[in-house]
């Protein structure tokens, strides 16, 4: 229940400067006289719309922001009430709420005018009218507004009375040492000063007593008068007794130091008594250190006794200047204040036959505590060993050794090794430091660790057995028998003959850069087909080959010596013909046989014509060749012949710039 | 320390060999070597490539189903260090290996039952298409067996025989091979030595498998299982 966060009001000044300047910000005059009218207008009319919905929005803020009395607590309506009178307030409001609801009604008004304007000025002067009237409405305003500031600054600062609470109220005359108390029980600083009247308002300070929160209310002084002549600063008091459900501390100095005579403080105590119907009340007998009960004639005695006569009023005593009995005094109140809490909670959730209801139930049943069946009393076990061990004394020879005292003794750390294997639980402890076999012929031994492996290899040699004697592991042995051999051996020498076969062919095949020769024209040497003949079994002396082939006539077509696969006749023999000029230029520089190649790319191709033979052929065309390069000559061009040696960098190959991909392909 | 099957190959992957893949959710997946995992990166699956133990177990090259087989399992039961219990274990492993390589060599034995057979008949087959091929004698070699026979009184078709018997056998021998020795396991166990002439280099055929099949991993990949 605070009201701290209610925002800042504004002066009406402030107020209206803030919904101009915000309209001028957010709609900013971009208009001009050309535009059509339908924009001007509309242009027009969101300005108005929108400072009039500025304004609601703000008043609505301010209005909803404030508390509605009717739904407060009574004693905070009260309070209010007394504090900024209840009917000011509300009309403060209402004027508000009355204002915002006048700007809206200009709006809608002035709206509806501006749909009828014919011109810009006459839009900016309908405007202006009823922007004007809003301000005007505003500034009437200035009472109320500047009201609800001062009145949210002091709500701001109310202390913060949680009515429902476990609650202490301190009341009594001014002066009594009221304000000392709440200072010596709570961490409230309220201030103490030898006057009356030092405590103008409620304050609060808190408490804890077994756990719980308890909420102290230190009141102001209140003098014994009627009702009506009492001023704020005692109605506050009166307010706080008449609607808080608290334990009351009425506080009587009877040393009388207070300035007030112990008759009128307990006349007080009579007149508001009414107050404390329903309540625990304690009269609190403050500043003892100064003069005690027995010390007051007997009269004023009785006058005291007289007063906790009536209902469950308790005598106290306490000193605040000495601390005497202010302890005793609070946890007196407090236990009693919740024993009373607990009884009415427990008195409301019961219904008038006994039944609990649900929600008291839940409760009781949450703080239910168990205990041990049967009464059955359990103590606490500690075992024999445990109660006569020693404590522990590092100065002490005959301790008990650490793991770390044993390190200590092996060398220390980093030359100590922990015995890991020590403490291992084994059915013999000899087998503690077994070398453990980890694989054994590429296989961990512990994935055949089982505790049944005897039973399980017993029944594995069991079904061997019974195989062995099916005749699961008879060898039947199937040696091919002479005839299958043969025919094998023979297969094995066919297909090495295809091999053989295939890779003549292959060879033949590839053409190593040179040209298709037809079959046809690819010459056999004659030792070849004797050869050959030979190998399909038919004697070739028997059937005079040789022979034949001798008187055979001179072949017509190419001559031998273009055979492609250097076929050329071995048997031929060698005949010395008379070399040409050219021949013997070549003979000198090269060696003879060695330039004889299958080919002879200058006589090649070159045959005599009608009445002409192979020499004068051949000079022919040399005559022809050198007529053709004669002009090259001339002009020193470089022909085929030249020697010409080829870039080994070519420009296409290695310019340009090279993004991804071979450095050949550009 | 264990040796954990290869997760692709099946091969043993030893410590300190291959590498081991923890995948986010915690399994762990062991490779012999970087082939492996390469092709586990790759996303391949080992059941389609030939060289892996899963493949060679799908397509039925290797025994599956056996009660030696049950012995190894990683049981995830601890079980505290006993003496004589691994003693036991151990000679346990290596009879139950002695068992399982019988089996396995039957096993083998049976899967390649019926191969001569077919061998024996593709070979008819071969032959009867090329008996141009097969070795004769040349017409001089005729000849000089003639004039021999006629010097010597014998008769011409027998040395013609002889001639030919002789040249059928060296001819596969003359330029490549040699002899070799090799281990043929029995299936009783025992061991012999054999020795046989082989055709070397690219003459040598691919399907003598019956020679090479005391070797664990045999490369058997003919029509018998498809």
């Amino acid at each position: 229940m605070t009201w701290k966060d209610i925002a800042p009001v504004p002066t009406a000044q402030e107020f209206i400067d803030i919904i101009l300047s915000r309209t001028q910000r957010r709609l900013p005059t971009q208009i001009r006289a050309g535009f059509k009218i339908s924009r001007i207008r509309a242009f027009y009319t969101r300005k108005v719309k929108f400072t009039q919905e500025t304004c609601s929005e703000k008043f609505g803020a301010i209005v909803s922001s404030f508390p509605i009395l009717a739904d407060q607590h009574p004693f905070h309506r009260d309070l209010m009430n007394i504090l900024y009178d209840a009917d000011h307030f509300k009309v403060a409001l209402g004027q508000v709420s009355t204002a915002k609801h006048l700007i809206e009604t200009i709006s809608r008004d002035y709206v509806r005018l501006l749909k009828y304007s014919q011109s810009l000025y006459q839009c900016k002067q309908l405007k202006r009218a009823a922007l004007g009237r809003m301000a005007t409405l505003i500034k009437r305003l200035k009472d109320p507004l500047a009201y609800l500031d001062q009145v949210r600054q002091h709500l701001a600062r109310l202390p913060d009375i949680n009515p429902t609470t476990r609650t202490l109220l301190v009341a009594g005359f001014p002066n009594v040492g009221k304000s000392s108390f709440v200072r010596s029980v709570t961490r409230a600083d309220t201030p103490v000063e030898p006057y009356a009247f030092t405590t103008k308002s409620l304050f609060v300070g808190h408490l804890d007593y077994k756990y719980l929160r308890y909420q102290v209310i230190d009141t102001p002084g209140i003098l014994d008068h009627p009702l009506e002549e009492m001023n704020t600063i005692e109605m506050q008091s009166v307010t706080a007794l008449a609607h808080l459900r608290a334990a009351v501390m009425f506080f009587i100095d009877i040393s009388e130091q207070c300035g007030y005579s112990l008759k009128a403080q307990c006349n007080l105590f009579r007149s508001i008594k009414p107050l404390f119907e329903n309540k625990m009340v304690y009269v609190v007998l403050n500043k003892m250190d100064i003069k005690t009960v027995e010390d007051l004639d007997p009269e004023s005695q009785a006058d005291l006794m007289d007063l906790t006569k009536s209902g469950n009023i308790q005598l106290l005593r306490a000193s605040c200047a000495t601390q005497d009995g202010v302890q005793e005094v609070k946890n007196t109140v407090c236990e009693a204040l919740l024993v009373e809490r607990v009884n009415q909670k427990y008195k409301a959730g019961t219904s008038s036959n006994g039944t609990m209801g649900s929600r008291l139930t839940e409760v009781m049943s949450r703080i239910h505590v168990a205990q041990p069946a049967d009464g059955v009393l359990r103590e606490t076990f500690i075992p024999e060993a445990v109660k006569g061990l020693k404590k522990y004394d590092k100065a002490d020879p005959e301790r008990k050794l650490l793991a770390r005292d044993i390190e200590e003794q092996n060398g220390g750390a980093g030359v100590f090794n922990v015995d890991l294997r020590e403490n291992w639980i084994l059915a013999n402890p000899e087998w503690k430091y077994d070398k453990i076999p980890e694989i054994v012929d590429g296989k961990n031994v512990y994935d055949f660790i089982d505790p049944d492996i005897e039973a399980k290899l017993a029944a594995l040699e069991e079904e061997e057995e019974r195989l062995e004697q099916e005749g699961f592991y008879k060898s039947d042995s199937d040696l091919g028998d002479e005839s299958e051999e043969e025919i094998l051996q023979k297969a094995e020498y066919i297909r090495e003959k295809h091999k053989l076969i295939r890779n003549e062919a292959k060879m033949k095949k590839s053409l190593k850069n040179r040209a298709i020769i037809p079959r046809k024209m690819q010459k056999k040497s004659f030792a070849q087909l004797e050869d050959h003949i030979d190998q399909l079994g038919v004697d070739t002396e028997e059937i005079n080959l040789r022979g034949r082939a001798q008187v055979r006539e001179p072949t017509r077509g190419r001559s031998l010596a273009r055979s492609r696969n250097a076929t050329e006749d071995p048997d031929a023999m060698e005949v010395d013909t008379p070399k040409s000029a050219a021949e013997r230029l070549r003979s000198q520089s090269r060696p003879a046989q060695r330039g004889q190649g299958a080919t002879n790319r200058r006589d090649d191709g070159v045959t005599g014509g009608v009445g002409m033979d192979g020499e004068t052929a051949r000079s022919k065309a040399e005559r022809v060749a050198k007529l053709g390069q004669r002009k090259m000559n001339r002009m020193a061009r470089a022909g085929e012949a030249d020697r010409h040696i080829g870039a080994t960098m070519p420009k296409h190959l290695f310019s340009g710039k090279r993004t991804v991909g071979k450095t050949q392909r550009r | 320390m264990r040796v954990d099957p290869c997760f692709f190959c099946g091969r043993p992957a030893w410590p300190s060999k291959g590498i081991t893949f923890m995948r986010n959710d915690g399994k762990s997946f062991r490779f012999c070597r970087s082939k492996c995992h390469k092709n586990f990166k790759m996303k391949r699956n080992p059941r389609k490539l030939k060289w892996t133990k899963a493949y060679r177990k799908n397509a039925g090259k290797e025994m599956v189903v056996d009660s030696t087989l049950q012995f190894a399992a990683r049981r995830n039961v601890p079980v505290r260090y006993d003496r004589e219990l691994f003693a036991k274990t151990v000679k346990a492993m290596e009879r139950i290996s002695e068992i399982r390589q019988r089996r396995e060599r039957i096993f083998y034995k049976r899967r390649m039952a019926g191969k001569r057979a077919r061998e024996v008949a593709a070979a008819r087959k071969l032959v009867a298409e090329n008996e141009h091929l097969l070795p004769r004698l040349r017409g001089s070699e005729k000849r000089r067996l003639a004039e021999l026979a006629q010097e010597t009184g014998q008769d011409v078709e027998e040395l013609e025989r002889e001639e030919l018997a002789k040249k059928a056998a060296s001819k596969k021998t003359k330029a490549f091979g040699g002899e070799v020795k090799r281990l043929r396991v029995r299936t009783d166990g025992g061991v012999e030595e054999i020795s046989e002439r082989v055709a070397g280099g690219g003459l040598v055929d691919e399907e003598d498998d019956d020679e090479n099949d005391f070797e664990d991993v045999d490369d058997d990949d003919e029509m018998d299982t498809d």
